[in-house]
């Protein structure tokens, strides 16, 4: 049976941003991946990065060595 | 004899498995793994079903194995039969999705992409999933190596999803040895999902 699991959201301003945590998450090879916006959280660009909760701590270690811009860390269950 | 490895899937995905696979031969013999109960009992019930014999073998370990005898001229019973028997699909709609482009919808082909992407992606993320995704034309880029939504057409084949890629678009792009996923069709079964679906979702 599919069952949902708890996974980090990181939520943008913009596109630009998204779009370049996608390329240094590529670059480095940070975990995770660009889903749309989940319908219960709201942000200013409709893509985020996710990555399950497992992952928490290299994610956020990344965001900061990488000085990457965001707007929210947020916990959602994801399929 | 052909063996199903079915171990660590839940019902009904099993006797979905297998079913298709007895449908295929004229006869000859499948064995069915699984771990739970409810599978074997249900396997059986769909042995019985199809006019076959079956035999359940206990092995170790908490694995179950169910062997299907499908003999020459093994009938399924009638659908009003007490011995019917369909398992439910309780996470899957009657909808058919048909993805026949790399881009969703027109304007920007990167955006296009983007969009098709995250649409799999939505798609997966469902909680009743459609019975069946079509590939053809320019979508059966989506189902070969190098795709990036094979993790996500994964997820769906393993709910109990058929992802199923035109053969002979395959072979027209040149990635008939390149599928990654699901698996081959043609025009007549592609006609056939859509004349039969409760509704025919086009990204």
């Amino acid at each position: 049976m599919r069952t949902k699991t708890p996974h980090i959201v990181v939520t943008f301003a913009s596109t630009d941003e998204a779009m370049a945590m996608e390329e240094t998450a590529r670059e480095q090879g940070i975990p995770g991946r660009m889903i749309p916006v989940p319908s219960d959280i709201s942000a200013g660009c409709g893509l985020c990065w996710s990555v399950p909760v497992d992952d928490a701590e290299s994610l956020t270690a990344s965001l900061e060595s990488a000085g990457l811009s965001y707007e929210g860390i947020h916990v959602v269950d994801l399929y | 004899m052909d063996t199903i490895d079915a171990r660590g899937q839940e019902c009904p995905l099993p006797v979905v498995r297998a079913k298709k696979a007895l449908d295929k031969i004229p006869s000859g013999t499948l064995e069915v793994l699984v771990d739970n109960e409810t599978s074997v009992g249900n396997l059986q019930k769909l042995a019985k079903s199809l006019g076959c014999t079956s035999q359940r073998e206990d092995r170790e370990e908490g694995v179950f194995a169910v062997i299907i005898e499908k003999g020459e001229g093994a009938q399924e019973v009638a659908a009003d039969s007490p011995d019917a028997f369909t398992p439910d699909e309780p996470n899957l709609s009657d909808a058919v999705v048909v993805i026949s482009s790399e881009t969703m919808g027109v304007g920007d082909d990167k955006l296009g992409k983007n969009l098709m992407k995250a649409f799999i992606f939505s798609l997966s993320q469902q909680d009743k999933l459609p019975k069946t995704v079509l590939f053809y034309n320019g979508g059966v880029h989506w189902t070969v190596e190098g795709s990036e939504a094979l993790d996500d057409l994964h997820a769906l084949a393993d709910a109990g999803v058929e992802v199923m890629s035109c053969g002979t678009c395959l072979k027209y792009y040149d990635l008939e040895s390149k599928l990654a996923v699901g698996e081959i069709t043609n025009m007549y079964v592609i006609a056939e999902k859509q004349m039969t679906a409760g509704v025919v979702v086009r990204p």
